[in-house]
């Protein structure tokens, strides 16, 4: 969304122009619905957190003074609230050799036995994998391994996004990585024996 | 870099490049529903959530008020019975004093 765009619509929002109003959402709704499922909620609904971020986001649309982008503007309100939501869903579970599924074993003994890329037809149970590993980390080391690594975003531009410096983003996504591994090392010395 | 970094790294290039099924639009409606629980939230008071604010003020002020009186009313009425028996001591004390004559 260009800048000189979002602002002239939030000034039309503002004004009671609805059509302006229903046209931000539109265009800021992929951008919000990817930060909502960065966070992996177990019970809460995501279209309903979603909803939740843009009333928020149309109640301080005032206190938006267009001095950063929209974008950064609104996924720093996305992120605080998905946080404050996501106390609630503090249980982490450990992941299990049983949760796994038949193709998701098979990557975790493909990348111990081999040192070459992934096949391509691995990629949605790497995917189911990683889902899995994040579902035992923190709120915030799972969005940041999800915007660092799933969405490839650089540290700078998190650091616009979250509000959290960039030695903290590179921090939590050490210490995500830290316990993906040896989550990833627990299951497969299983996978081993 | 170390074998489980390795590992680490090559199952989450493989799992970025599996994509999400995020939806690019909204659902069917969600931004008119949106846009018309914005124009009638919280940042706008109607006369009805007023009107109960104001009760809800006016009641606290009346019960912090009515208990100031009562624990007052209290204190008075512990003052006059002090100030009872007091005089009830003192009338006996006369009287054994009387009869101790």
């Amino acid at each position: 969304m260009d800048d000189p765009d979002a602002s002239a619509l939030v000034k039309a929002a503002l004004q009671h122009d609805d059509e302006a109003a229903r046209e931000l959402v539109r265009q800021l709704y992929p951008l919000v619905a990817k930060l909502v499922r960065a966070y992996r909620f177990r019970r809460t609904s995501e279209e309903d957190l979603t909803q939740m971020i843009f009333i928020k986001v149309f109640q301080k649309l005032s206190q938006f003074s267009g001095k950063v982008p929209l974008e950064h503007w609104v996924s720093r309100i996305a992120v605080n609230t998905c946080l404050n939501q996501i106390e609630s869903e503090k249980v982490r579970p450990e992941l299990r050799q049983a949760d796994l599924s038949e193709e998701e074993q098979a990557v975790v003994e493909n990348l111990a036995v081999s040192s070459e890329e992934l096949a391509p037809d691995k990629r949605f149970a790497s995917r189911q994998l990683v889902e899995h590993l994040l579902a035992a980390l923190k709120p915030a080391e799972r969005l940041v391994i999800d915007l660092l690594y799933l969405q490839g975003r650089s540290v700078a531009e998190i650091k616009k996004m979250t509000g959290w410096s960039e030695p903290l983003v590179k921090i939590r996504a050490f210490r995500a990585r830290h316990k993906m591994k040896q989550q990833l090392a627990k299951i497969s010395s299983k996978e081993q024996l | 870099m170390s074998d489980s970094d390795d590992k680490i790294e090559r199952l989450l290039r493989s799992a970025a490049l599996a994509g999400e099924d995020i939806p690019a639009a909204p659902p069917f409606g969600f931004e008119t529903r949106l846009v018309a629980l914005w124009r009638s939230g919280p940042g706008k008071p109607n006369g009805m959530a007023n009107l109960l604010r104001r009760v809800a003020l006016l009641s606290a002020a009346v019960t912090l008020i009515t208990a100031v009186a009562a624990f007052r009313e209290v204190r008075q009425s512990r003052e006059i019975g002090e100030s009872f028996s007091n005089e009830f001591a003192i009338a006996d004390s006369a009287i054994q004093s009387e009869f101790g004559r």
